[in-house]
C-alpha cells in the first residue's frame, strides 16, 4: 500500500515540475512519517551520511577537470585532432564528433561536460556545413554517452563504492565496450552519410596531421596517466581526479597558454554549482534508500527472484529493462544508490560478477542520458541546437539502438568486456 | 513486504519491535551470529511479545551512523567499537582501544565481566544521559599485523604505511613504533593493499580473511602481534528500554546474555578457522617477541589515561593480569 | 538586494570549501609519498566537501537550476503557469522548512560528538551545514513565492 502511495506521490510531484532531487527527498520524508517511532530527522541525517564518503570527492574533481579542459580550449584541440584523422571521410564532422567524444571520455568522468563543451563548438559547425539540426543534435547527444563508459567515469566510481569492487578493475572493463559503441556509431554514420550525401572535410596533409598530433599529445596523455596511475596503484580514483585537474591546469596554462588565471573564479563556481546538483540528488537518494532498508525491500526482491526466475540471462534482461525505465526519469547516481544495494545480492546468487553487473548497469544508465523525459545530455544538446525535445529524441534513436546492441553483446558475451582487464591485470579478477 | 508497518516501540497491545543493527554485511560475521541469537532468545522467551528485526549492514556500514541512529531513535540495539563511543563524548572509553591494554582473552574477560566492566557500563549510561545502555561486551577478535613483509622485530615496522583506526591514541601508538598510520576506508582496503597504496594493515583473522586481504601482495605476511583484544559494546537506547515492561526488560537482558556467549564463542572458533584458511591460501604466519611492543605501549597508555581521567581504571585493569 | 547578497556569500563559502578540500587531497597524496602521516586529511577533505555541496545546492535552488521535468510547466501559459509555480513553491517551502527544522534537531543531538582524527573538533561544525542549507532554501523559496504573488497579474511568471 505505502509503496503504491509513495510511487504515486513521486510521479505527481515530478510531473508538476518539482526538481527531481527534491521529489526524492519529499517522498522519503513522507515515507519516514509513515513509520511510527522512526524519527523524520533521519532524512537530513542520511543525506549528510550519504555524502560522507571519500570516494565521492572524485565527482567534483572530475567535473573540475572537464571544465578546465573546456575553458582551456583543450576540447578545441581534441576536435582539431579528430578532424585531421576522420575529417576526410564522408560525414567527416559527424565522425569527428564521435571520435572526439571518445577522446574526451578518456579524461572526463561525466557525459554532460562533453555534450556542453563539444556541442557548443560542433553543433553550430555541423549546421553551417549543411547537416540538418536533427543529425547534429542526435550525434552530439548520443556520442557523449561514451563519456561514462570509457574510463574515467563518475558512475563507475559510485558503483565501485557501493559494491566494494575495485575502481581500477571497473575502469578497465569499460574500455572495450566504450570503443565498440564509438566504432559502431561511426559505421552507422558512414552508411547514413553515403545515403544522404553528407559533406566531407578537407583531408589534412601528413604534415598538418603530424602537427595536430604533436599539438594534442599533452591532452592525449591525460587518460593514459590517469588510468595507468589508478591501475598501477600510484593513486586512488579520488587522487587521480585531483591529479587530472592539476595536470590540465599545467597543460592549459603553461603549454597551450589558453588558460588564464582570471578564468579560475568562473571555473570554480561552475564546478561547484554543477557538481552540487548531482550530489544533492545523491544525498536525497541516500535518504530514500534508507527508507527502503527499513521496509526491507532487498529481501523482498531477493525472494521474488529466488521464487520466480531461474535463468541468469532473464535476470540480466530484467535488470537492463529496469534500468532503462529508471534511467529515463532519474540520474545514474541516485538510481544506483537506490537500487544497486537491492540488486547486488541477487546478482551474486545468479553468479553474475559485480564487475559485469557494473558495466551493464552503467551502459544502461548511459542510455538514460539521452532518453526523455529526463535525459540530461539530450536536454543539453537540444538546448544548444535549439531543437524541441521530441525531435531531438527521434534523431537520437538510431544511435541509442547501437548502444543497446553493444550492451546486449557485452552482457551476453562477458569475455569481450573482460578481455582488456584480464590481459592487463589478471590478478584483479 | 512493502505494506508492512515498521514499529520500533511498544504498541497498543504491549507488543514491541526492536530494530537491531550492526555494520557488517557478511552473513558469516560473528556479529550476525550474536544478533541472531539475541533475536531467537528474545522472541522465544517473550512468547511473541517481542519482535526483533536484525539489520546486517543495511542500516549503515559505518558505526558512526549506527550510533547516530541509536541516539535519534532509528535503531534500538546496535554494536559499537570504542573509537566511536569516545566520539560521542565518552572519552574514557578510549582506554579499551589502546594497544596492549589486554594481554589475553582471559585477561580481557576478567576485566569486562568484572568490576571494571560494571563501572564502565554505568559510566556509559550516565555520560550519555541514558541514551545508551550497555547490554553486553562483545569481541571482534584479537588484532594482528599483516603486510608486505613479516615482522621479526619492532624495528621492521619502521616507515611502513599502516592502515589503522584513525582515533588519536591508536594513531599515536603506531607512530611511536615508526610506522606511518594511514587512513583508508575498510571497503577500499582490499584495493589499497593490492595496489600498494598502503604497505600493511592490522585486524583479526575473521575480519581480514573474509575480505581476502591475505591474498593481496601487501597483506600476505601475518605477524601475530596481538596488540588489541578488541571490545565491542552491545548497546540499547536506555530511554526506550525504560519504557518497556519489567518482563520485557528481563527477557531482553537474558537474550543479551545469550548473545554475548554466542558471539564470543563464534569469534574464537572463527579465529582458528580463518587462520587455517589464510595458511591454506598461501599466507605466512609468524610469531614475534611482543615485549618491546608492550613496553612501548605503557607510557602512551599512561599519558592517554591521564588525559581522559581514567588512571584508576587503567590500574585496575593492569592488576587483573 | 538581500537575496543577491545572501547568494553571493553562500556561493563564496561553497567555493572556499571546495578549495580547502582540493588542497587537502593534494596534501594527502604528497604526504603519503613522503612517508609522513597526515591522517586528518580524510576527514577535513570529506567534511569540506559536504559543506560545499550543501551550499551549492541551496544556491541552485535560488536559481531554479535543479534538474526538473518541465514539460507541463512549459505547456502552461499566464495565470495557470503562475499558479503551478505557486503550488510548487509551497511544496518546496514545506520540505525545505522540514530540512531546516530537523536539521536543528540533528545539530542539537550531535553537536558535541567529535571528529575521529581531530578530537578537538566538534561534529556540530559539520552537521550545522544542514540547517544552514535548509534555512537559506526557505528564504530563497519565500522570495520566489512573494515575487510571484506580486507579479501574479503581470505578464510572465517569475522564474
Ligand atoms: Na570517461
Ligand atoms: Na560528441
Amino acid at each position: 500500500m505505502i509503496g503504491l502511495l509513495l510511487t504515486g506521490v513521486f510521479i505527481v510531484l515530478m510531473v508538476i515540475g518539482i526538481p527531481i532531487a527534491f521529489v526524492i527527498g519529499i517522498v522519503s520524508l513522507i515515507g519516514f512519517m509513515n513509520i511510527p517511532y522512526i524519527p523524520e530527522a533521519l532524512v537530513p541525517v542520511k543525506m549528510l551520511n550519504g555524502l560522507d564518503s571519500f570516494v565521492l570527492l572524485a565527482v567534483p574533481l572530475f567535473i573540475l577537470a572537464a571544465n578546465l579542459m573546456n575553458s582551456g580550449q583543450i576540447s578545441q584541440k581534441l576536435i582539431d585532432f579528430a578532424l585531421s584523422i576522420v575529417g576526410h571521410i564522408r560525414g567527416g564532422l559527424a565522425h569527428a564528433n564521435i571520435l572526439v567524444s571518445m577522446l574526451f571520455a578518456g579524461v572526463s568522468g561525466a557525459a554532460q561536460a562533453d555534450t556542453a563543451g563539444v556541442g557548443k563548438i560542433l553543433i553550430p559547425n555541423m549546421k553551417k556545413q549543411g547537416y540538418d539540426t536533427e543529425t547534429a543534435v542526435g550525434i552530439t547527444a548520443a556520442s557523449s554517452t561514451i563519456g561514462v563508459i570509457i574510463p574515467p567515469s563518475i558512475p563507475m566510481i559510485i558503483f565501485a563504492g557501493l559494491t566494494n569492487v575495485s575502481v581500477g578493475a571497473l575502469f578497465l572493463v569499460g574500455i572495450i565496450p566504450g570503443v565498440l559503441v564509438g566504432v559502431a556509431m561511426m559505421i552507422l554514420v558512414y552508411i547514413l552519410a553515403v545515403k544522404r550525401e553528407y559533406p566531407t572535410y578537407q583531408r589534412a596533409s601528413l604534415k598538418n596531421f603530424m602537427k595536430k598530433f604533436l599539438d594534442t599529445i599533452p591532452a592525449l596523455m591525460t587518460p593514459i596517466i590517469l588510468i595507468g596511475g589508478i591501475v598501477a596503484g600510484i593513486f586512488t580514483a579520488t587522487e587521480a581526479a585531483a591529479f587530472a585537474s592539476i595536470y590540465t591546469v599545467i597543460v592549459g596554462m603553461f603549454y597551450y597558454k589558453t588558460l588564464k588565471l582570471k578564468d579560475f573564479p568562473k571555473i570554480l563556481v561552475d564546478t561547484l554549482t554543477l557538481s552540487s546538483l548531482s550530489l544533492f540528488a545523491l544525498a536525497a537518494a541516500s535518504a530514500l534508500g534508507e527508507l527502503m532498508s527499513y521496509y526491507q525491500l532487498s529481501s523482498w526482491v531477493e525472494q521474488f527472484f529466488a521464487n520466480n526466475i531461474d535463468s541468469k540471462w532473464i535476470f540480466l534482461l530484467i535488470i537492463i529493462a529496469f534500468f532503462l525505465f529508471v534511467g529515463a526519469f532519474m540520474d545514474a547516481i541516485p538510481a544506483m544508490i537506490l537500487f544497486i544495494p537491492v540488486i547486488l545480492p541477487v546478482a551474486n546468487s545468479f553468479g553474475v560478477s559485480p564487475t559485469l553487473l557494473g558495466i551493464i548497469t552503467i551502459m544502461t544508465l548511459a542510455i538514460g542520458l539521452v532518453t526523455p523525459p529526463y535525459g540530461l545530455c539530450l536536454l543539453l544538446a537540444a538546448k544548444i541546437g535549439k531543437l524541441p525535445i521530441e525531435r531531438s529524441f527521434s534523431a537520437v534513436i538510431p544511435y541509442i539502438a547501437i548502444v543497446f546492441v553493444v550492451l546486449l553483446v557485452v552482457a551476453f558475451i562477458p569475455g569481450i568486456a573482460m578481455y582488456v582487464p584480464e590481459l592487463i591485470s589478471p590478478d584483479l579478477f | 513486504g512493502c505494506g508492512d508497518r515498521v514499529t520500533g516501540g511498544s504498541g497498543e497491545d504491549g507488543k514491541i519491535k526492536i530494530i537491531a543493527a550492526h555494520n557488517q554485511t557478511s552473513p558469516e560475521n560473528p556479529y550476525q551470529y550474536g544478533m541472531k541469537e539475541f533475536k531467537r532468545v528474545a522472541e522465544e522467551k517473550s512468547n511473541g511479545n517481542i519482535e526483533v528485526e536484525v539489520h546486517a549492514g543495511t542500516l549503515g556500514t559505518s558505526e558512526s551512523e549506527l550510533v547516530q541512529k541509536l541516539k535519534l531513535g532509528g535503531a534500538d540495539v546496535v554494536l559499537v567499537s570504542p573509537g566511536f563511543m569516545s566520539k560521542t563524548g565518552i572519552k574514557e572509553i578510549d582506554l579499551f582501544a589502546m594497544p596492549y591494554v589486554f594481554e589475553s582473552y582471559d585477561h580481557w574477560e576478567k576485566v569486562v565481566d568484572g568490576k571494571v566492566g560494571d563501572k564502565v557500563a554505568k559510566m556509559i549510561n550516565k555520560k550519555s544521559d541514558n541514551d545508551f545502555k550497555l547490554l553486553g561486551y562483545w569481541s571482534a577478535g584479537v588484532r594482528h599485523y599483516y603486510g608486505k613483509k613479516p615482522l621479526h622485530s619492532i624495528e621492521d615496522i619502521e616507515g611502513m604505511k599502516l592502515r589503522t583506526q584513525t582515533s588519536g591514541a591508536i594513531a599515536d601508538y603506531w607512530e611511536a613504533t615508526g610506522a606511518v598510520p594511514t587512513a583508508v576506508a575498510w571497503g577500499e582496503l582490499y584495493q589499497a593493499l593490492q595496489q600498494g597504496v598502503v604497505d600493511a594493515s592490522e585486524n583479526s583473522y575473521p575480519y581480514f580473511v573474509q575480505q581476502n586481504h591475505h591474498k593481496t601482495e601487501n597483506g600476505k605476511y601475518i605477524t601475530e602481534t596481538a596488540h588489541d583484544y578488541t571490545t565491542r559494546f552491545l548497546l540499547i537506547n536506555g530511554n526506550k528500554f525504560d519504557s518497556y515492561t519489567e518482563e520485557q526488560q528481563d527477557v531482553i537482558m537474558e537474550a543479551a546474555q545469550a548473545a554475548v556467549e554466542k558471539e564470543r564463542k563464534v569469534v574464537k572458533k572463527q579465529e582458528e578457522e580463518y587462520k587455517q584458511k589464510a595458511i591454506e591460501d598461501g599466507a605466512e604466519v609468524n610469531q614475534i617477541d611482543r615485549q618491546p611492543f608492550i613496553e612501548l605501549a605503557k607510557p602512551i597508555q599512561n599519558q592517554r589515561a591521564k588525559e581522559i581521567n581514567t588512571m584508576d581504571l587503567l590500574k585496575q585493569i593492569r592488576e587483573l593480569k | 538586494m538581500f537575496i543577491k547578497l545572501l547568494e553571493r556569500i553562500q556561493l563564496t563559502i561553497g567555493v572556499l570549501f571546495l578549495l580547502v578540500f582540493f588542497v587537502t587531497i593534494i596534501i594527502q597524496v604528497t604526504t603519503r609519498y613522503m612517508g609522513i602521516s597526515a591522517i586528518w586529511t580524510g576527514e577535513v577533505a570529506t567534511y569540506s566537501f559536504i559543506w560545499s555541496v550543501f551550499m551549492g545546492a541551496s544556491v541552485m535552488l535560488n536559481r531554479r537550476e535543479h534538474f526538473k521535468f518541465d514539460l507541463l510547466l512549459n505547456k502552461l501559459k499566464g495565470k495557470s503557469k503562475k499558479s503551478l509555480y505557486l503550488i510548487n513553491d509551497l511544496i518546496l517551502l514545506v520540505f525545505t522548512f522540514a530540512l531546516f527544522y530537523f536539521g536543528i534537531v540533528v545539530v542539537e543531538s550531535f553537536w558535541n560528538f567529535t571528529w575521529t582524527s581531530l578530537p578537538q573538533m566538534k561534529m556540530g561544525y559539520v552537521w550545522i551545514s544542514i540547517p544552514i542549507m535548509g534555512g537559506t532554501m526557505v528564504i530563497y523559496t519565500l522570495n520566489h513565492l512573494i515575487q510571484n504573488i506580486k507579479n501574479f497579474s503581470g505578464e510572465e511568471a517569475v522564474k
